[in-house]
């Protein structure tokens, strides 16, 4: 099973390996940026529409 | 402005676009291309005529996390659940870095989102599932999120506490809103902040809880007895701060992270990627640790304003950012030469920026009363440090003049006018003024130091350090000076008591017995007995507010809880309690806000003149124009309107009456006592409170109907009904004690781009500004807009989205606010100086 | 009242009033309840005298230097 760990977007956090930033490129109607949202290592990415592997 | 097409528009040199009055346009062409990414790239938050603009969306997550935490920790001493809840937050929520950005942190996932707190009132939860088009995609999804959050919070929200305990008949009239505006809670607040003390840094706050913790648990360890009783509640109080400011730190760190992820893998231009670990460096250091140079003195600043507002809803943001950050300014741009003056403009500029991009969702009725912003976010500028000598910095002119590159309407400046101030900081206020973005505000500072130490008695060096605590409100930023929660939910709407005086405390517009019953006034002998029967509707305007505030203050420790704030007041610190208790030592700075005040001078002349003293009326003739709202007696109005003395015209009729309201006030003010037993002066403003109330005011003597807008300052004469000239409205409101009779004064004047070009100009305002000091005024503002820009942005609002008025204590973009506040805006007189 | 647009004809209370923008002139604006149109009012009459579109202002211009007095004593 794929999890985050094995994800393009995935970067562990080095302090604690088992967590770690899921990081995307955005570009809205107005501005853009890379956003961050928490993810756990193992997360199970069998369902994410982003998932690209490593 | 923006007449032509972009092509043309480049053609045009600085000076030719200057010469015809496009500040927006000589903005874009002299700001740097990151402030022009950044200001173009920001979401406006402010509603647009009452609607929030298209793609702004609520954000979800944040509730979500929060709920999902407060839960797991039910049971726990509230400021200790809060606490869990917003720790979760900060590590859980979706952060974001906005190319070319060097500031960081957000209220929100992602840069189009505005909070929505929901721990405030549920009648306003509940208002959201009428709001059209800010539930996020998949709607479906979210408005069954949204329900789950409601069922959860129905109840349990700050307000719906405090509505169980307060006296029915006081909630009816409160709830009526034709009185007063805003709730008493912290869940709609905003608070003081000294950052001396906060600037320690975090580990140092931590440290000196974990001291006091210490202390206390050995206390504990010693004689039993009733004094040791209290220490047990405080423990988990400095238990929460820690909390909260551990989280705080690990929020920057996250950004941290993120910014050095970017420069690894991400980024290929070596000067971005060099900003980036420069970012990474700032958030590691701050707010942990104090800060060293400008950048991350404007960083810890930022994420403590963004913290905070995590917690709660912080409606204005009192600061003093040019004192704060000057010395690090000078640090870096003078001394080590660390910056230029462009780079250390860009961090300037962004600072701005990221406040304007602030977005807090407000109700519908809030947001009437507050067009086109998301709060009044007026910075102070200027002014005196506290051994009376000039504070004015570098800092002070590179706000100003990045306040022209950037051009938001929020925050905007309020400048501590001083007799010692520098001509070239003077010119750099009234520059601003001339590009039309009706701020800095101009205020009296040697008056209003004294107004300080009169009304609360604060002492004269921390008086010194004062800011707006909203729009004019000042406050000290010390630490028994500090005030925590907004106390103006007592604002009155006091034209009411004019017309309860009229209708024996009967409110014709929401029909139901509000006011005292001071008699049907077409028994009244003598105007004497008239104004008695205001007074009396006056003092009850005020106790009913002002009760209602003193007890939604002293539960609120217990309603709502402010770990976060907690954590960086000293007092709250020391002491291990909540910020917002009253018994921490804090000195008192409450104040009722006026608005729509001047109706009551006008009226009451109006009555005395034509019933009393000509007897050209009866009060039956008069009380039947009224109660037919004047339709049919329109002759009559126009006599009211034109005939009757009106204020700022230097006539001593009306100018008397005006004069003994605010000194039957100001003893009221006196009799009036807020929780920490100290005074409670009237504060005569409106925001753009004279709209909203425009259909809850029933027709007044002084000529207007149920419906019309209402006079928009708190001096300023009606629109339009100012005759005799500028120097006219000064001698009016000169002739009031700005320091004993009352807290602060808004007047609005409106002046001529034209006649205020070039050098000439600045002399005849500078002219202006002298008599205004002399006369011992503690404030004015102006908009330099002309007549044909304004229509000509009503007409085609794509084009002009750019202007900035001043509506009241705040600016907005001209195109945001209804039409009727536009009107209201275009009628006021424009002075012509000299 | 006659409205100017869609000649709908009713007592002047039925216009629904919106507001004065300037307090001294007996010009106001009130919606007409048919075609919903601003219309610019004379009170006085009680009378329509033009519908109001964005933009334009029935009652003339700001008081002061843009149309009326200026400084009268210094
Ligand atoms: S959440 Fe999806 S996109 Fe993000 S790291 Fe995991 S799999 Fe990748």
């Amino acid at each position: 099973m794929a999890t985050c760990k094995d994800c393009k977007s995935f970067f562990a956090r080095e302090d604690d390996r088992s967590q770690g930033d899921c990081v995307m490129r955005v570009v809205d109607p107005r501005q853009a940026y890379y956003q961050a949202t928490p993810v756990e290592t193992e997360k199970d990415a069998s369902k994410c529409s982003s998932f690209q592997k490593k | 402005m923006g007449q032509r097409t972009a092509q043309t528009e480049k053609a045009l040199s600085v000076d030719e676009l200057a010469n015809r009055r496009e500040w927006w346009s000589v903005a874009q062409k002299t700001r740097s291309k990151r402030l022009d990414y950044l200001r173009k790239g920001v979401w406006k938050k402010g509603a647009i005529g009452g609607n929030y603009a298209p793609g702004i969306k609520i954000d979800l997550t944040l509730p979500q996390l929060f709920t999902e935490k407060w839960q797991e920790q039910e049971g726990e001493p509230i400021m200790l659940q809060k606490a869990h809840a917003i720790a979760h937050v900060l590590d859980n929520i979706p952060i974001f870095i906005t190319d070319r950005s060097q500031i960081m942190g957000y209220i929100g996932s992602a840069p189009h989102q505005i909070v929505w707190h929901w721990q405030g009132i549920s009648m306003v939860n509940e208002e959201i599932y009428n709001e059209e088009g800010i539930i996020p995609e998949p709607e479906e999804e979210s408005l069954e999120i949204l329900a789950t959050l409601n069922d959860y919070w129905g109840g349990r929200t700050a307000v719906d506490k405090l509505a169980r305990i307060l006296d029915p008949e006081d909630a009816v009239k409160f709830m009526s809103g034709a009185i007063g505006w805003g709730t008493p809670t912290s869940a709609a607040t905003y608070s003081t902040k000294d950052f001396t003390y906060i600037f320690k840094g975090f580990e140092a706050l931590l440290a000196e809880i974990e001291e006091r913790m210490e202390e206390t648990e050995q206390k504990l360890q010693g004689n039993p007895s009733p004094q040791l009783l209290p220490l047990y509640d405080k423990l988990p109080r400095w238990e929460a701060m820690q909390i909260v400011l551990e989280a705080s730190i690990r929020y920057a760190k996250r950004y941290a992270r993120l910014a050095r992820t970017l420069a690894e893998h991400f980024e290929s231009d070596p000067t971005r990627k060099e900003e980036l670990l420069r970012i990474a460096e700032t958030c590691e250091r701050v707010p942990a640790k104090p800060p060293r140079n400008l950048q991350e003195s404007l960083q810890f600043d930022h994420f403590v304003q963004v913290l905070a507002r995590y917690e709660t809803f912080e409606g204005a943001w009192p600061h003093r950012p040019d004192y704060v950050h000057g010395p690090y300014y000078d640090k870096d741009v003078n001394q080590e030469k660390r910056l230029t003056k462009e780079e250390a403009l860009d961090l300037v500029g962004e600072h701005l920026i990221r406040t304007y991009e602030v977005g807090i969702f407000a109700p519908k009725w809030a947001r009437e009363g507050l067009q086109g912003i998301t709060g009044t976010w007026v910075w102070t500028m200027g002014g005196v440090k506290p051994d009376g000598s000039d504070a004015c910095n570098d800092m002070t002119i590179a706000y100003m003049q990045a306040a022209r590159l950037v051009r938001v309407s929020n925050p905007t400046f309020g400048f501590r006018w001083h007799p010692k101030v520098k001509d070239e900081v003077l010119r750099e206020c009234f520059e601003c003024i001339r590009h039309g973005l009706g701020y800095p505000s101009m205020r009296n500072d040697p008056v209003l130091v004294a107004n300080t130490v009169h009304w609360y008695g604060h002492p004269v060096e921390e008086a010194r350090t004062w800011v707006h605590q909203a729009c004019m409100s000042p406050c000290p930023t010390t630490k028994y000076g500090c005030q925590p929660m907004r106390m103006a939910s007592a604002t009155a709407n006091c034209a009411k008591m004019i017309e309860y005086a009229l209708h024996d405390g009967y409110d014709p517009v929401v029909n139901m017995q509000m006011g005292p019953k001071t008699g049907d006034p077409r028994q009244f002998k003598d105007f004497e007995e008239f104004f008695g029967a205001w007074v009396k509707q006056m003092e009850w305007l005020r106790n009913i507010l002002v009760r209602t505030v003193n007890l939604g203050r002293v539960k609120d420790p217990e309603f709502f809880g402010r770990p976060f704030l907690s954590a960086i007041y000293e007092r709250a610190v020391e002491t291990g309690t909540d910020a917002c208790d009253p018994s921490n030592g804090e000195r008192g700075n409450a104040w009722v806000t006026g608005f729509t005040w001047v109706e009551n001078a006008d009226s009451l002349a109006a009555i005395k003149k034509f019933v009393y003293d000509e007897k050209k009326y009866t009060m039956d003739q008069l009380m039947e124009a009224l109660n037919a709202n004047w339709v049919g007696y329109e002759e009559m109005r126009l006599d009211f309107v034109k005939n009757a003395p009106k204020w700022g015209n230097d006539d001593d009729y009306v100018d008397d009456l005006m004069v003994r309201c605010l000194r039957e006030v100001s003893r009221h003010a006196k009799e009036n006592k807020c929780p920490s037993n100290n005074n409670w002066p009237l504060l005569p403003e409106n925001v753009s409170g004279n709209i909203h109330y425009a259909n809850l005011v029933g027709a007044l003597p002084n000529g207007r109907r149920l419906g019309d807008a209402l006079y928009d300052g708190g001096i300023s004469p009606g629109p339009g009904l100012d005759k005799k000239g500028p120097t006219a409205v000064l001698k009016s409101c000169g002739k009031f004690d700005h320091v004993t009779d009352g807290r602060a004064f808004l007047l609005n004047q409106r002046l001529s781009p034209t006649q205020l070009s070039g050098e000439k100009g600045y002399q005849l305002w500078k002219a202006y500004m002298k008599t205004w000091a002399d006369l011992g005024l503690d404030h004015v503002q102006f908009n330099m807009v002309d007549d044909a820009t304004l229509r000509a942005a009503q007409k085609d609002p794509e084009k002009y989205q750019e202007v900035i008025v001043r509506v009241a204590g705040y600016s907005a973009h001209f195109v945001d606010i209804s039409r009727k506040t536009q009107d209201n805006i275009i009628q006021r007189t424009v002075q012509g100086l000299g | 009242m006659k409205c100017t647009e869609c000649a709908f004809e009713a007592p002047i209370g039925k216009f629904r009033y919106l507001y004065n923008a300037r307090i001294d002139s007996s010009i106001s604006m009130r919606q007409c309840p048919q075609c919903e149109q601003w219309l610019a009012v004379d009170e006085l009459l009680g009378e329509a005298q033009d519908a109001v579109h964005p933009g334009e202002a029935p009652w003339g211009k700001s008081a002061g230097i843009e149309g009326l007095a200026g400084d009268s004593q210094g």
